[in-house]
């Protein structure tokens, strides 16, 4: 059974009123939130250990300019839990990163929200959050799709946190401008926010609530799909979508499940001798340089396109405009599929990568 | 400071350019003047270009040598390959003049070696900006040839850090030079501009016997004009950038993805210091950092890393404008690295790119170089 | 095995006892939050560096099997040492261990006992954070090749090689040369007695000769050598047709390669061709020693001989500081040959230095020499014309001019230098590691220098330079015993290298080269004397320095923001 927390306040009222209590009473040792900077119309994440700070946060602004899941997991050691409010995509992705060690739930209370999908970087650069968020709370409130939001946001079907100990209620929430309805799942948020007096009712989060929304969704993922032709056509098929990229790893990068220290392909393993490519070189009569950028990508979405959550950070920085996000949430899907694995969903369920056996998938080797 | 060529090989007019510069680039291969030619090519989706070393002259055929963008940094190509092994082969790189001159900079930092390789440059009118060209390519294309034919040099659509350069012309460490900027007769020259490029042109049996100082004069008027528009600018980005508060607001919309240092072809760090452990320090100091400034901003470090991009080389900076172009968040770093790194290597009296023996001043600088720094602050903040 | 972090609290009797309160030191650590998931045993010790401190503490690392130690007493300067070999007796590695200084930075200084034990809490706690941090170093122990190089074989590398060669410690001796005995040959006689050199030098050769421990290499040079003290693998090379070379390798090498004096056919001030009767002072002795006398081209004895000394002083900048004692000299055999000879010595400064000097300068003027100190002076052919110091203008047409041109150091030297990585003075000779505490050392450790080629100097400094070198070998490089290298070095991590080689143009010891297969760069750990100059100019942060990771000393250095 959850906790229903109902406050008579704008939703993002009543979560900045819950993370006051928080911090004030030292609940908390700090909270994780993005936040107005004093920059007009720009907007960053934050961990803010002064209550008296509190009044800039924007928890609930559809912005993502890092994925907060890679950031929470760079924070290891702490004493107290920090709370923080994160998107769904976001959560799975710690989730991901938590089962491969680089990261503890322990040290975190996760409060996360329905999403009605995250604005392009664009939006932040043209100074348009502003003005773009009153449509968008409307039309999220009404559980439509707000026409700016990233393509790969119009395709993302979990928009339901998994995991999180509290979850804001915000898609098709149409009172969210002056009732604030919070759920707390876990026993830790129970507990934490005791002493937090506001209205306290019982009632059970409903996941399948949003099935008419779940579907228009994945109707558009399928219609995304389709536009990535790869498993038709092969490396040919590769070379035509992956053909203007640079070999940046802007992708890796901002990727929250990317978290190697230093990148395979980055290192000098792929440094290759010259005398090598020479010999390549003579073998194809032309020899493309710096090489191995379709290796890359391979590499790439078999290290961890099935667990690919689809924040679309990647396609955000890809200076070639390659629809990155959506190449490797198809790809990865596929995979994922086999193992019945949704990346995120629980932290017991083990990587695939971990888990399949020798004997399997002999199929594909025969195709 | 090396004499300017007064005479150059004259090439047929009747030809688009593009077709009498790959007809030159098959004679090198085909005299056996050089074993291989790095050169832009267009890609099978013609949506972006790539640098591809040419060894079988069929393949030159799809060569551009000129492409409206530049994806990928010449000198960043050419130390893939020259910079690990002991090859032999004889590259010839047709590149811009700020990629050669990068090139120079790579070689004095052990990421490329030279001793095999021809530098041919050209007449750079600019590059277009990646983002206008693939919202358009066709589009791209077609403006560039318009830029290229009608000698527009001064043309609204190119790169802002290409329209206040003025080294886009024939480099002291160019082997090879073709001028682009032709004459009203179509007339474009080919120069050879060290004892290497004289013996290329030998052994492809040309012989410079056309004087040059039509072209000249036309490239120092545009240079002129360039260099006056860099002060100008200069001006105008100095106030983005000086003092700490102008700094935080120009990077305010810094991610800290790093696209600027991955696209910069001096920047050859494996791991970028930045992201090393000296500086992604553990959670128990970014708590105890918060805790004393009532907050932080995540990720740390954003414009530490901008700040100290600049210091690790801004001496080195050619002003090729490829950080700007990979920016997602569209900040103007290449003007603002450009306006930096102008004035830092004016300290050291060093110009990047020029001279392949002059060492990079960061190994070289004698302590009484930097106290006039200590007066540049003095008067900044005066 | 679990973490066990011991920490010693010295009280140095009243020294801190009496204006820190242990106690609270003591309970504020135990109970602070920052270690509540370690295991900290901490206690107070009256003197720790007695021989019962000694003692306790050993006993204390070994029954409570500590992992990490921190004592919290005086100076590092004073026991530093004294606590790591306790941890040597131990199974402690002395690398997990941290001496604070509460003493003289806390106790001492202080006056408030309140400030005085919050900073040492702060001290100690920061101490705490980086032992924590630092990692297990093993130190290397490496044998030692009791040999020795010399390279010259002037009157300082002989003395040189007979002072070290013994049975257990053999010489070589390489001189580039076909014979031994360098400069000091040319002299006839000798200051301050005025004794005849031949036999001085010609003894040192017959020694040297019929030393069986000393091997001589002449008309050779030094080809290369590498490696480091105790250890450097050198290859001679003869400079004559057949090129032979020998490789062998010593423990240490000094360098004894002499002067030469400064050339004087270019000089602006002095304009004379070899006809004319302007000679060197190196000239005039080689004279001396071969006809027996002073004499024109024409074979005529002078009848007025001017001297002109600091020629090229201005140009050097700095003091030859032998050569008015050597015209002395020179006056004395011109007066010898004929007490009439007119002699004109033309001086800028007297240099006097030996207790000996003043009297064979007051001999010498008593011979009617005429003394003129100049402020300016140029020659031609044997013309001058000077200024007087008081101003006048003068000129003098005489018979000879002897000039006393600059020393520099021999020629051959900066490329020695540059060979085995040892810097030059800015005057071109050798750079001494410390003009007072270290002045025949360079800075690599086993190199040394002696002679003219470390300055200008006479015999008698060379001789004793030539000793003082033999003293720090005999006791640095002792036949037979270990030498430690140092551990707190710096290392590359291969992974994040790219090999563009900026460490190692700025690495001052040539510790650090290029593996061309890899593409990266390596440190020569036992050359590396850990200065870290590495570290900071790389611009990847692929140099670290051991024990001196930017994480231990974050780690230190949060105490002090918290």
């Amino acid at each position: 059974m959850d906790q229903v927390l109902t406050i008579k306040k704008s939703t993002e009222a009543g979560l900045i009123d819950l993370l006051t209590y928080l911090l004030k009473n030292k609940k908390v040792s700090g909270v994780c939130s993005l936040r107005k900077t004093k920059k007009q119309g720009k907007f960053d994440y934050a961990l803010i250990t002064d209550p008296e700070l509190l009044h800039d946060v924007v928890p609930l602004h559809p912005l993502m300019p890092v994925n907060a899941g890679k950031m929470l997991s760079n924070m290891i050691k702490m004493e107290m839990p920090v709370a923080a409010v994160i998107k769904p995509c976001e959560l799975r992705s710690f989730i991901e990163l938590v089962k491969r060690s680089q990261g503890k739930l322990e040290n975190f209370l996760l409060i996360s929200y329905t999403c009605g999908g995250a604005l392009p970087l664009t939006a932040t650069v043209e100074n348009k959050v502003d003005t773009m968020l009153p449509d968008y709370g409307k039309t999220v409130a009404a559980g439509n799709e707000f026409e700016h939001i990233r393509e790969i946001c119009k395709a993302c079907e979990y928009f339901v946190p998994f995991n999180a100990d509290a979850t804001v209620s915000l898609l098709g929430e149409t009172g969210a401008d002056s009732t604030c309805k919070i759920f707390l799942h876990s026993d830790k948020a129970k507990e934490i926010l005791q002493g937090f007096e506001v209205e306290k009712t019982e009632d059970e989060f409903d996941r399948t609530g949003y099935d008419q929304i779940r579907e228009r969704r994945k109707k558009y993922k399928e219609e995304l799909f389709k536009q990535i032709k790869i498993q038709d056509t092969g490396l040919d098929g590769m070379i035509d979508v992956f053909g203007r990229c640079i070999g940046c790893h802007a992708c890796s990068r901002v990727c929250p499940i990317c978290y190697c220290v230093l990148c395979d392909f980055e290192s000098s393993t792929y440094d290759y001798d010259n005398t090598i490519m020479e010999q390549e070189l003579s073998r194809k009569g032309g020899l493309r340089l710096p090489s191995d950028t379709i290796l890359y990508q391979i590499g790439r979405l078999s290290h961890m396109s099935f667990s690919c959550i689809g924040c679309g950070q990647c396609t955000e920085v890809c200076p070639s405009d390659i629809p990155v996000s959506v190449i490797f949430r198809k790809c990865g899907e596929k995979v994922a599929e086999i193992f019945e694995y949704i990346p995120g969903r629980d932290v017991n369920e083990q990587v695939p990568v971990t888990i399949f056996k020798e004997e399997e998938f002999e199929e594909i080797g025969e195709e | 400071m090396k004499k300017i060529q007064t005479k150059g090989v004259k090439i047929s007019s009747n030809k688009d350019y593009r077709d009498s510069i790959v007809d030159i680039l098959k004679k090198m291969l085909q005299s056996k003047s050089v074993d291989a030619v790095l050169v832009p090519m267009r890609v099978p989706a013609k949506d972006s270009y790539a640098w591809i070393l040419v060894k079988d002259e069929k393949l030159l055929t799809e060569a551009d040598p000129a492409a409206p963008i530049m994806p990928i940094q010449g000198a960043r190509a050419l130390s893939s390959f020259s910079r690990k092994g002991q090859s032999m082969l004889k590259i010839a790189a047709l590149m811009r003049p700020c990629e050669i001159r990068a090139t120079i900079e790579l070689s004095k930092l052990n990421q490329v070696n030279l001793e095999n390789v021809t530098l041919i440059s050209y007449d750079c009118p600019g590059a277009l900006p990646m983002e206008d060209y693939l919202n358009d390519p066709e589009k791209g294309e077609k403006k560039f040839n318009d830029i290229l034919k009608k000698l527009d040099f001064q043309n609204k659509s190119i790169k802002p850090v290409c329209k206040i350069c003025d080294q886009f012309s024939l480099l002291p460490v160019s082997d090879l030079h073709f001028t682009l900027f032709h004459d009203q007769n179509n007339t474009m020259f080919l120069i050879a501009n060290s004892n290497r490029g004289n013996l290329v042109l030998k052994e492809i049996g040309m012989e410079a016997s056309h004087t040059v100082s039509a072209w000249a004069n036309g490239i120092q008027e545009i240079k002129d004009k360039r260099a006056a528009q860099k002060k100008g600018r200069f001006t105008q980005i100095k106030k983005m950038v000086e003092g700490f508060n102008s700094l935080l607001a120009t990077f305010s919309d810094c991610i800290g993805c790093h696209n600027c240092q991955s696209a910069c072809p001096i920047c050859y760090c494996r791991q970028c210091y930045f992201d090393s452990e000296s500086v992604t320090s553990g959670t128990d100091l970014t708590m105890l950092k918060a805790k004393k400034r009532g907050s932080i901003s995540l990720p740390q470090n954003r414009i530490m890393f901008q700040v100290g991009r600049m210091s690790h080389m801004s001496l080195s900076c050619v002003s090729c404008g490829l950080c700007t172009d990979a920016c997602p968040v569209s900040i103007p770093v290449a003007e603002i690295f450009s306006y930096v790194a102008h004035n830092t290597q004016k300290q050291f009296s060093y110009s990047s790119g020029e001279n392949k023996g002059e060492p990079i001043p960061l190994k070289t600088f004698k302590l009484e170089e930097v106290k006039g720094i200590q007066e540049l602050v003095e008067d900044a903040e005066a | 095995m679990s973490t066990k972090i011991g920490i010693y609290i010295c009280e140095c009797g009243p020294n801190i006892a009496d204006n820190i309160n242990i106690d609270e030191v003591i309970e504020r650590i135990s109970s602070s939050e920052d270690y509540k998931n370690k295991q900290l045993i901490i206690k107070p010790y009256k003197l720790l560096c007695s021989n019962e401190g000694k003692e306790y503490l050993e006993k204390e690392i070994k029954d409570n099997e500590l992992t990490h130690l921190v004592i919290a007493a005086c100076s590092p300067r004073d026991h530093e040492i004294t606590f790591i070999n306790i941890c040597k007796k131990t199974k402690l590695n002395p690398y997990l261990y941290k001496m604070v200084n509460i003493r003289e930075q806390c106790a001492w200084m202080i006056p408030d006992k309140k400030k005085a034990t919050e900073k040492a809490i702060s001290y100690i706690k920061a101490a705490i954070n980086r032992v924590l941090h630092q990692s297990v170093l093993i130190e290397k122990q490496l044998d030692s090749n009791p040999n020795v190089l010399v390279i010259g074989g002037g009157i300082t590398g002989m003395e040189t090689a007979l002072s070290l060669a013994s049975k257990q410690r053999r010489v070589y001796l390489v001189e580039k040369n076909s014979i031994l005995g360098g400069n000091a040959q040319s002299f006839k006689n000798l200051l301050p007695r005025q004794e005849n050199n031949t036999d001085l030098v010609a003894k040192k050769i017959t020694a040297i000769q019929e030393n069986e421990n000393i091997e001589v290499f002449t008309d050779s040079k030094l080809e290369n050598a590498v490696g480091f003290f105790g250890n450097f693998e050198v290859t001679v090379k003869s400079t004559k047709k057949d090129q032979t070379a020998n490789e062998f390798v010593v423990g240490a090498i000094v360098l004894a390669t002499g002067f030469a004096l400064m050339p004087t056919e270019k000089l602006k001030k002095h304009a004379y061709g070899k006809d004319d009767n302007v000679y060197t002072a190196l000239e005039i002795e080689q004279m001396m020693k071969a006809k027996g006398k002073i004499v024109l081209k024409s074979g005529k004895e002078p009848k007025s001989v001017g001297l002109i000394h600091c020629v090229g002083r201005e140009d050097r900048g700095y003091c030859s500081r032998i050569c008015c004692n050597y015209m002395l000299k020179i006056i004395s055999y011109l007066k010898d040959q004929s007490d009439t000879i007119l002699i004109k010595d033309f001086y800028k400064d007297l240099c006097l230095p030996h207790k000996y000097d003043q009297e064979y300068f007051d001999t010498m003027a008593k011979k009617k020499v005429d003394f003129i100190r100049i402020s300016d002076i140029t020659t031609k052919k044997t013309h001058i014309t000077y200024t007087e110091v008081n101003g006048s203008k003068k000129e003098a047409d005489l018979d000879m001019i002897i000039l006393a041109p600059a020393m520099v150091p021999a020629e051959g030297t900066e490329e020695l230098a540059e060979l085995l990585n040892v810097p030059l003075h800015p005057t071109k000779f050798f750079q001494e590691a410390h003009s007072q505490l270290n002045p025949i050392g360079t800075s690599l450790e086993g190199i040394y220098i002696a002679g003219g080629c470390h300055g200008p100097q006479g015999i008698s400094e060379s001789v004793l330079q030539a000793k003082a070198v033999q003293g720090k070998i005999v006791t640095q490089l002792i036949p037979g015993e270990k030498i430690i290298p140092e551990v707190k070095v710096s290392e590359i991590i291969p992974d994040f290298c790219m090999g563009c080689q900026t460490c190692r143009e700025v690495c001052c010891y040539g510790a650090i080269t290029f593996d061309p297969e890899r593409g990266i760069c390596v440190v020569n750990e036992a050359i590396c004397r850990g200065c870290g100059n590495c570290v900071g100019s790389c611009p990847s942060g692929a140099i670290r320095a051991k024990h001196f990771t930017t994480i231990q000393i974050h780690q230190e250095m949060k105490e002090a923001i918290s």
